[in-house]
């Protein structure tokens, strides 16, 4: 082979195994995504053409699955607890980034440990006040226990955006007779609006797919869409259409942020520890 | 008000909230670890018994280091192999390129899959009689098609394995992808002027500078590992038996299923401790990137 060859040959082995590790990537959701158009009777046949139907879309809604309770559960816990977290996450985020606090390092080791934190962990003294206050099987539980995982990631994720921010339209501001508060609201939050809008992202998909705290906190009024799987098994075993259908209205929301935050991914999981 | 005084109070919602949510629960978990902690037993979180349901999990509960050694063996090996399979991943997708780009972008699609969901999907495909598998087998190794994948221990703690490493493989791949950028192309080239092979290249050029990126991605993947609940719950329940019955599994099942939540916290606390080291570790990269 010449070295021209050689390299077209090469680069071909490449594009065949890149297709090929995409496709092993995909097929555990193309095989969901499939299922989810399959009739009662298509799905138990392992058939790969078949005549698609919505009918699982509809089933799922109806009693006595009533996943749209779910869907509303979820959509609320995952709003309401992006909507407490990043005004105060920026607030928290801009101080650290801005001034040097005492303690400072300790805080934000400590608010960085806590995301580690195994959730079975805070669930157990959780469960036992919701019981004591009757907070058990209501959203706003479970909005209270989701702040334990998304703040620390937002306060992180925030201050990593702030300090990407130049320091002098702040500082002309202030020479101009402009308050500290007034400064956070008139310059630093409409140029850190991307980034607050990318941590906002993070935490609803967090929150969105949080499973432990739900499956615990939660029996019949509050459950979310994660827990709302479990519903799915009758008489004869796991209901796999059913499954599929409801897999698809769970992931069909994260599908669209996960592509929105694309460029953000990697820093945002990492906390900026990486580049 | 003065920046000295208001720096501490922007900062104070936020401690009220991550010490409410996070710190106070540990606290009390601990405390909880000492009583004997009944759920259906009102007073029982007020009856202390010292270090009894340690000892307990210590010399007297099989079940407890069964899950210990599920959960050590699951995260050695679900670390190695997602880390590898990730590197060479990432070492085929990052010279760029159309097809490589458009690679990426559907990368992200599989973290679209929550935990929970990806253990459904894995049950689903495991199915004996008509799951992925089963076709797959059925037309290429037929003794292997009527294989009750998740009724063996041995497989079935594979195929959680596997479900994990397909979940996390995406996330590594494009940490990696960002830390091969950043290899300066001029040593790799000179390298290669020099007429080293790809491998001496990777060995001796790259693999030394993705050091730091591949430290971080190890041990995040690990913290990760260590904690895994939502897709064995999923997949297998801790089954068959207690074959891939993970600590948090352990714990779950002992204080929600038994009511034993005094022991539940203290096995709870004993996880705590190696997520403290990770967390140290993983600290002092992001501390010395700020």
């Amino acid at each position: 082979m010449t070295g021209k060859q050689r390299k077209q040959f090469w680069s071909a082995v490449h594009a065949v195994l890149i297709i090929a590790a995409m496709f092993v990537m995909l097929v555990p959701i193309l095989w969901i995504f499939l299922a989810a158009f399959k009739s009662h009777v298509d799905v138990y046949q392992l058939k790969l053409f078949f005549t698609p139907t919505l009918e699982n879309f509809g089933t799922v809604f109806d009693d006595p699955y009533r996943l749209g309770e779910k869907l509303f559960n979820s959509t609320v816990v995952a709003l309401v607890t992006v909507v407490i977290a990043i005004p105060i996450a920026t607030l928290a985020a801009y101080s650290f980034s801005r001034f040097r606090l005492v303690g400072e390092t300790a805080m934000l080791v400590v608010i960085l440990a806590t995301q580690f934190l195994p959730a079975v962990v805070i669930i157990l003294p959780f469960f036992i006040m919701f019981r004591d206050i009757g907070l058990l099987d209501t959203r706003l539980g479970l909005i209270l226990v989701n702040l334990a995982i998304v703040m620390p990631f937002a306060i992180w994720m925030i201050k990593g955006f702030i300090d990407g921010i130049p320091l002098d339209t702040e500082e002309a501001a202030m020479v101009d007779g402009s308050s500290r508060l007034q400064v956070i609201w008139n310059i630093v939050l409409p140029m850190a609006a991307p980034g607050l809008l990318t941590s906002g992202i993070f935490c609803f998909i967090i929150a969105w797919n949080e499973f432990l705290f739900a499956l615990i906190l939660t029996n019949k009024d509050a459950v979310t869409l994660p827990i709302g799987l479990a519903l799915f098994k009758g008489e004869e075993g796991d209901l796999w259409n059913l499954l599929s259908a409801a897999g698809i209205i769970i992931m069909a929301p994260m599908f669209v942020l996960a592509l929105m935050i694309r460029k953000y991914f990697v820093q945002g999981m990492t906390m900026g520890a990486v580049r | 008000m003065r920046d000295n005084t208001l720096k501490y109070f922007l900062v104070l919602p936020a401690v009220v909230v991550v010490f409410a949510t996070a710190i106070w629960p540990l606290i009390e978990a601990a405390r909880m670890s000492f009583t004997v902690g009944r759920l259906n037993r009102p007073g029982s979180l007020e009856q202390y018994i010292g270090w009894e349901n340690y000892a307990w999990a210590f010399f007297e509960e099989p079940a407890f280091w069964n899950s210990v050694y599920v959960t050590a063996l699951y995260t050695v090996v679900t670390v190695g192999l997602t880390t590898l399979l990730a590197l060479g991943l990432a070492l085929l997708l990052a010279p760029g390129g159309r097809l490589r780009v458009s690679a990426q972008t559907l990368l992200i699609l599989p973290f679209a899959m929550s935990p929970a969901l990806i253990g459904v999907s894995f049950r689903f495909m495991f199915n004996p009689e008509f799951g992925l598998f089963d076709a797959f087998f059925g037309v290429m190794i037929p003794p292997l098609a009527d294989v009750s994948w998740l009724a063996d221990p041995t497989l079935a703690f594979a195929v959680v394995v596997m479900a994990d490493v397909w979940g996390w493989i995406p996330f590594l791949t494009l940490v990696l992808i960002g830390g091969l950028a950043s290899v300066p192309r001029d040593t790799i080239e000179a390298a290669q002027v020099d007429g080293a092979s790809s491998w001496r290249v990777f060995r001796d050029v790259t693999l030394p500078q993705l050091g730091p990126v591949l430290a971080v991605v190890i041990i995040l993947k690990s913290i990760f590992s260590l904690k895994t609940f939502d897709q064995v719950f999923m997949l297998t329940n801790g089954g068959p038996g207690t074959a891939t019955q993970t600590l948090s599994h352990y714990i779950y099942f002992n204080g929600m299923k038994y009511g034993q939540i005094g022991y539940s916290a203290s096995v709870a606390w004993l996880m705590v401790i190696p997520m403290i080291f990770l967390t140290y570790a993983y600290a002092k990269f992001v501390f010395r990137k700020n």
